[in-house]
């Protein structure tokens, strides 16, 4: 088996000419949604299917991810929390800050976050941002994926509360949230416009690209915060 | 200027003008306590200033955490007791009444599938026994084989001239176990109907009289909450359950469905085909209405039904014939669901 570490912390395994993707686990022997563990010279690896994940599609779409060990991370739409298992493993010297508004999947969550150390659960809206700002602190990124239909102005507002100059946004956009109805490219356009122009903060988007065959009509995104300096 | 004020889940923070911090008095570090103001904070959101000290060095500052560590492990502690007891306190009337709607369903896809396997088994042994359903489940329950069926039954003559294959004791017992577990599925069945009634009566008075018990907690469930269903728009109730006909309306040129989960309300199932779509809207507007009435007084006010009675007999009235379609006016028994392609219907919904 060989190992190539393709990101910080994200690593693919070479496994009986079978490539997968992977992370290292930071709670070796406990698996948590069911995924393989596979042991390589001393060090477990989670696989990380890349169709139940954006992020991991993101990954194998070739995006720069911008999470480094010790970054702190505002995760919107955490779900069960398959993914945020994989950031905080990733994160073995930061923190993750874990929004999701359903009680029936915080449940989930929940159950993640007594595991693993470096998980912060909050049950709130991530469309009011006002409501969890008691607990979050600045973060280095925002990973957005929430099925709403104003997901450009969602990341924005998170943004302009949360995001450290020069942050960076990781978004995952879903056209049938947006509109059930028209063409996802046409979605897309949209919101990527909506959150270059549409608000008081500015982003720069470094990559976008649409994330089939792991997920259809979704686009991932990566923007950088754009801070004024006259200020 | 006034002073800014910002809650932080460890203390309160005053700020100046350009957010620097003036003065932070800290919270008891009791990780339940603080975990009851972080929910609390959750429900009544603060004015947030965009300028405000980071969260952390604060803390570490004012010596309310001494390590970076102590910080990530308190604050952990604190919130996932905090979402812990949002769970729990989510379990509300309504959301027990949609348990209770989504447990019948199961129950009655079960009972059915079940229920055919029963009637074709034991057709093997008695096929001329016309029953099907709980009737069938009953009876074998209560007999098993043909052969126990006492004389004097009117079912007896049947059971002894029956060219049914004899059944081994093997096999009878193992009918009567499923019998007895479809029995009382059927029995649980009841116990939820009368769950729902009763505590649909509490929860929604008034949603009840307009459309009954059932159709009332199939609208909640479907709506999501009380809450959410009087928030809909009548427009939208009026169709609720029917959403593969109004996404096929939106994207297609198909009609616009008439009514969803309300049809099942007799006022509508008994109407003639013509009188069903204004008969849903009159319905599905009192329904939002009811609905509205329930989740923010929880009063019952009968005028509601009795205006609605009043609109339902003046629409009832005011259309007692078919209308007349111009190319070809055939009478339709049915009506209603049937798709018009290329042409829309004038005025219907």
């Amino acid at each position: 088996m060989s190992v190539k570490e393709l990101s910080r912390g994200i690593y693919e395994l070479n496994l009986d000419d079978r490539k997968m993707l992977a992370t290292r686990n930071i709670m070796p022997g406990l698996s948590v949604y069911g995924e393989r563990l596979i042991v390589d010279d001393g060090t477990e690896y989670r696989q990380w299917e890349p169709s139940r994940s954006k992020l991991g599609a993101m990954v194998l779409k070739n995006f720069e991810i911008p999470l480094e060990p010790d970054s702190t991370v505002l995760y919107l739409g955490a779900a069960s929390g398959t993914t945020v298992s994989h950031v905080s493993d990733m994160l073995t010297d930061g923190l993750v800050y874990a929004v999701e508004f359903s009680p029936r999947t915080m449940r989930d969550l929940i159950q993640l976050c007594d595991q693993r150390p470096n998980i912060i659960p909050i049950l709130a809206d991530a469309n009011k941002p006002q409501s969890y700002a008691h607990i979050v602190e600045k973060v280095d990124v925002i990973f957005q994926d929430v099925a709403q239909p104003n997901q450009a102005e969602i990341a924005a507002i998170n943004s302009k509360y949360f995001l450290e100059e020069h942050g960076h946004l990781m978004l995952s956009i879903k056209s049938r949230s947006i509109d059930t109805v028209a063409s996802p490219k046409k979605v897309f356009k949209e919101e990527v416009r909506k959150l270059e122009s549409d608000f008081d903060i500015e982003f720069e988007v470094l990559q976008r690209k649409e994330l089939d065959p792991f997920h259809e009509d979704h686009l991932g995104l990566v923007a950088r915060m754009f801070v004024d300096d006259e200020d | 200027m006034a002073d800014m004020e910002f809650t932080a889940w460890f203390g309160k923070l005053k700020l100046g003008d350009a957010g620097e911090l003036e003065d932070c008095s800290l919270f008891d570090k009791d990780p339940e306590k603080l975990a009851g103001l972080v929910v609390e904070l959750h429900g009544n959101v603060q004015d947030v200033p965009l300028q405000r000290p980071d969260l952390r060095e604060v803390a570490l500052e004012s010596c309310f955490v001494e390590l970076d560590e102590d910080y990530d492990v308190l604050l952990r502690d604190v919130c996932i007791r905090a979402a812990k007891s949002q769970i729990s306190q989510t379990d509300t009337d309504d959301s027990r009444i949609i348990q209770a709607v989504q447990a019948l369903d199961d129950i009655d896809k079960n009972v059915n599938e079940l229920s055919e396997r029963l009637f074709e088994w034991y057709g093997r042994y008695f096929p001329e026994l016309e029953m099907t359903g709980e009737e069938l489940a009953r009876f074998i329950s209560a007999y098993g084989s043909r052969a126990n069926v006492p004389e004097g039954h009117a079912l007896s003559e049947k059971a002894s001239q029956s060219m049914g294959a004899e059944l081994s004791f093997a096999d009878e017992e193992l009918l009567r176990a499923l019998a007895n577990n479809i029995c009382s599925l059927y029995d649980t069945r009841r116990y939820i109907e009368n769950y729902i009634n009763t505590s649909m009566g509490s929860v929604a008075p008034n949603l009840c009289n307009i459309t009954g018990a059932s159709i009332g907690a199939r609208l909640i469930s479907m709506a999501g909450s009380l809450q959410k269903l009087a928030a809909f728009p009548s427009s939208t109730v009026q169709v609720i359950g029917a959403s593969r006909a109004l996404f096929k309306h939106l994207r297609s040129r198909a009609p616009s469905p008439k009514h969803g989960t309300i049809f099942n309300n007799p006022v509508i199932k008994n109407a003639p085909w013509w009188q069903r779509g204004k008969l849903a809207r009159a319905l599905a507007a009192k329904i939002s209405l009811a609905a509205r009435t329930d989740f923010y007084s929880g009063e019952l006010s009968p005028s509601i039904k009795e205006a609605l009675d009043k609109k339902l007999d003046s629409i009832r009235q005011a259309n007692p014939n078919p209308p007349k379609r111009e190319p070809k006016a055939q009478p339709q028994g049915k009506g209603g669901k049937k798709t018009h392609r290329g042409k829309r219907k004038g005025g219907k919904r």
